[in-house]
């Protein structure tokens, strides 16, 4: 907008008494929004506590996670042990620390496959639209349809042997120490997992940001005037999109951290000796009624990120989409 | 609408039939020998012996190459024979087994999701109504804190708070009938998961449907408010909370998972874990079949029961 138009002077005047402020840029007003929801903000700071605390916890833990020490199990919470021991005597707060980097670490490798496939694939559909289209979708709607979870529990169930197995003879092949260790192999394993049947979501997202995105006005005028496709798809496309898609990570991230602590929980996922808030929460079922604590810690924590990941998803929703809070 | 049918049955046909190769190819390649498997975890059998494991082998047909084995295996699915179990209950029919668990998790799935759809629909409506007042961002908050605690966190909590706190009731173990005190706690967790889809649908409807003329109409004709909400404003709402039960019912083939194992109900979610643990082939191939179908057929029934709710997808 030029100062020196006609008009533009009196339009700017008019504009500043609504608005009793200088202009706003779109994601200044929506941080304005997001702001004034206090539960998204709590979750925002819940969520940030997590990701430092998933960086840093390992290095600050009072104990390493893996030490046994038979003749302080069980124990409450004492000054020793912040959060008690566990059935082998092991330091629960440093065994949570540990599962937090676990979650974070699943969160992250799952949100980001899961993103970049989906964004491609995406694209892809609605850019070319016909068969390529209509191929893509059929795709992920076959992956959808099956049961997810079966899904999952069977590529974490099944795959594992044979890559371990793999590695072994390449070890002997090779004699090369890398091959040796296969405690990262869960991750892997876990994150593609999920990766796999989070990608169809997030293409059906992106496709039809790009289709009704392509459909409005000002694309048409865009094009009309020979804006290049490469420009419209940076320039409007893309900012368009971002909102949507900034909700849709924010969900992907907490729904990964959920699904990686129910695998585990079923014995299915991250295995021992590496610790996940999942595995804990089922061995601590084994002695619930006795030590409660052991069961209670990674529960509350579980259902404390997962409330804040949905506080904040929400709380973003709510500030990206301007439409929805006037 | 035949020929939309007819190609979507196509179409999942296709998809059923990939989604099974792919599963018994994960089976086959990955999960390994069962018949070993018995020998080495030492529960059936305590030595190796090769002789009984290549007749055992036989016995189930698994023997024979990959493709030889999955042909055999959609053969006699075709016919109505699942096979029989290898190692959850040995040698009884799946079938069987299916018949006898299914029912299980439908009735706690079910009485979840009546149970769920009568308070979330109340509680979405009475949100609505009060649009941006306390009850309403009270009703709003809460759904979302719940919606976010999953429910093998939610179970555990509850025993803690029922049983060892309040010593309300006994440990809820087993299936005992829909109607024995011991289902009350898994209904309502499921219950539970379920509730926030419903009141956050029902209350969005509501607020879109709240402003329509005819509402306004209705009104100023002298009808009594409780007519209008439950003639005029609920029938329009049901219909995007119909579509969510749709999503409800694929969500409960997951969700009773958890509060199955959790408090050993041998119901169809416990039966897919002890099928994969213990790598019984017919067993996860029938938790496939089942498991897609329920996701097809409810489908299938959104999109026939959608134009009977409103009209005014049927006139297109």
């Amino acid at each position: 907008m030029s100062e020196s138009a006609p008009g533009g002077k009196i339009s700017r005047v008019v504009a500043d008494g609504i608005n009793s402020g200088e202009q706003r840029s779109l994601w200044q007003d929506a941080s304005r929004r997001f702001r004034r929801n206090w539960l998204a903000v709590g979750g925002l700071v819940v969520v940030f506590c997590f990701l430092v605390i998933a960086l840093v916890g390992p290095h600050i833990s009072p104990y390493d996670f893996l030490e046994q020490n038979i003749f302080h199990a069980f124990q409450g919470p004492s000054e020793e042990h912040f959060l008690g021991t566990d059935d082998l005597g092991r330091d629960v707060f440093s065994r949570m620390l540990h599962g937090a980097r676990t979650a974070a670490l699943v969160a992250f490798f799952t949100t980001a496959i899961s993103l970049l496939i989906g964004v491609l694939v995406g694209a892809w559909a609605g850019i070319s639209g016909g068969r390529a289209d209509e191929f893509l979708m059929w795709i992920s709607d076959l992956i959808q349809a099956m049961p997810g979870l079966l899904l999952v529990i069977l590529i974490n169930t099944t795959l594992r042997r044979p890559i371990i197995n793999a590695f072994d003879t390449l070890y002997m092949q090779t004699r090369n120490p890398f091959y040796l260790n296969t405690l990262w192999l869960d991750y892997v394993l876990v994150f593609s997992a999920l990766a796999l049947i989070g990608w169809p979501g997030l293409a059906r997202l992106v496709r039809g940001q790009v289709l009704s995105i392509n459909e409005e006005d000002y694309v048409l005028a865009a094009r009309a005037i020979g804006a290049s496709e490469v420009h419209i798809m940076l320039r409007h496309v893309i900012p368009n999109a971002l909102g949507p898609l900034v909700v849709a990570v924010t969900a992907s991230m907490g729904g990964a951290v959920t699904l990686e602590a129910g695998l585990s929980f079923l014995g299915i996922g991250i295995q021992p000796p590496n610790a996940s808030w999942g595995s804990m929460l089922e061995e601590g079922r084994r002695y619930w009624q006795i030590f409660p604590h052991l069961i209670l810690i990674p529960a509350v924590t579980i259902g404390i990120v997962q409330v804040a990941f949905v506080f904040l998803g929400d709380g973003l929703n709510d500030a990206l989409d301007p439409r929805r809070n006037t | 609408m035949a020929t939309f049918l007819l190609i979507r049955l196509l179409r999942w046909s296709v998809g059923l039939l990939l989604i099974l190769l792919i599963t018994y190819a994960m089976m086959y390649y990955g999960a390994g020998d069962p018949i070993r498997m018995m020998f080495i975890q030492g529960e059936d059998f305590d030595t190796e012996d090769e002789v009984v494991m290549l007749a055992l082998r036989k016995k189930y047909g698994l023997d024979e190459p990959f493709l030889a084995q999955f042909g055999n295996y959609m053969n006699n699915l075709l016919q109505g024979d699942w096979g029989r179990s290898i190692r959850i209950e040995v040698d009884r029919p799946v079938l069987d087994i299916v018949r006898f668990r299914l029912p299980i998790s439908m009735q706690l799935g079910i009485a979840a999701t009546v149970i769920g759809a009568v308070v979330g629909i109340a509680l979405g409506v009475w949100a609505a109504l009060y649009h941006n007042r306390l009850l309403d961002r009270l009703i709003v908050s809460i759904v979302l804190f719940v919606n976010g605690i999953p429910s093998f966190v939610i179970l555990p909590m509850l025993l803690l708070l029922l049983v060892l706190q309040l010593k309300l009731i006994d440990v809820p173990y087993g299936w005992n009938g829909l109607f024995h005190i011991d289902s009350a706690l898994p209904v309502a967790v499921i219950a539970i998961g379920v509730l926030p889809i419903i009141v956050r649908q029902t209350r969005s409807a509501m607020l879109e449907v709240k402003s329509q003329q005819y509402v306004t109409t209705a009104r100023a004709k002298g009808v009594p408010e409780s007519r209008i909400i439950l003639r005029h404003m609920l029938r329009p709402v049901l219909t995007p909370v119909v579509t969510a039960l749709g999503l409800i019912m694929i969500g409960l083939v997951n969700g009773s998972l958890f509060v199955e194992y959790i408090l050993n109900i041998r119901g169809f979610g416990l039966l897919t874990i002890e099928g994969i643990k213990k790598v019984d082939y017919p067993i996860i191939m029938a938790v496939a079949v089942v498991g897609t179908l329920i996701i097809f057929v409810s489908n299938f029934l959104v999109d026939i029961i959608y134009p009977i709710l409103d009209p005014r997808v049927r006139a297109q």
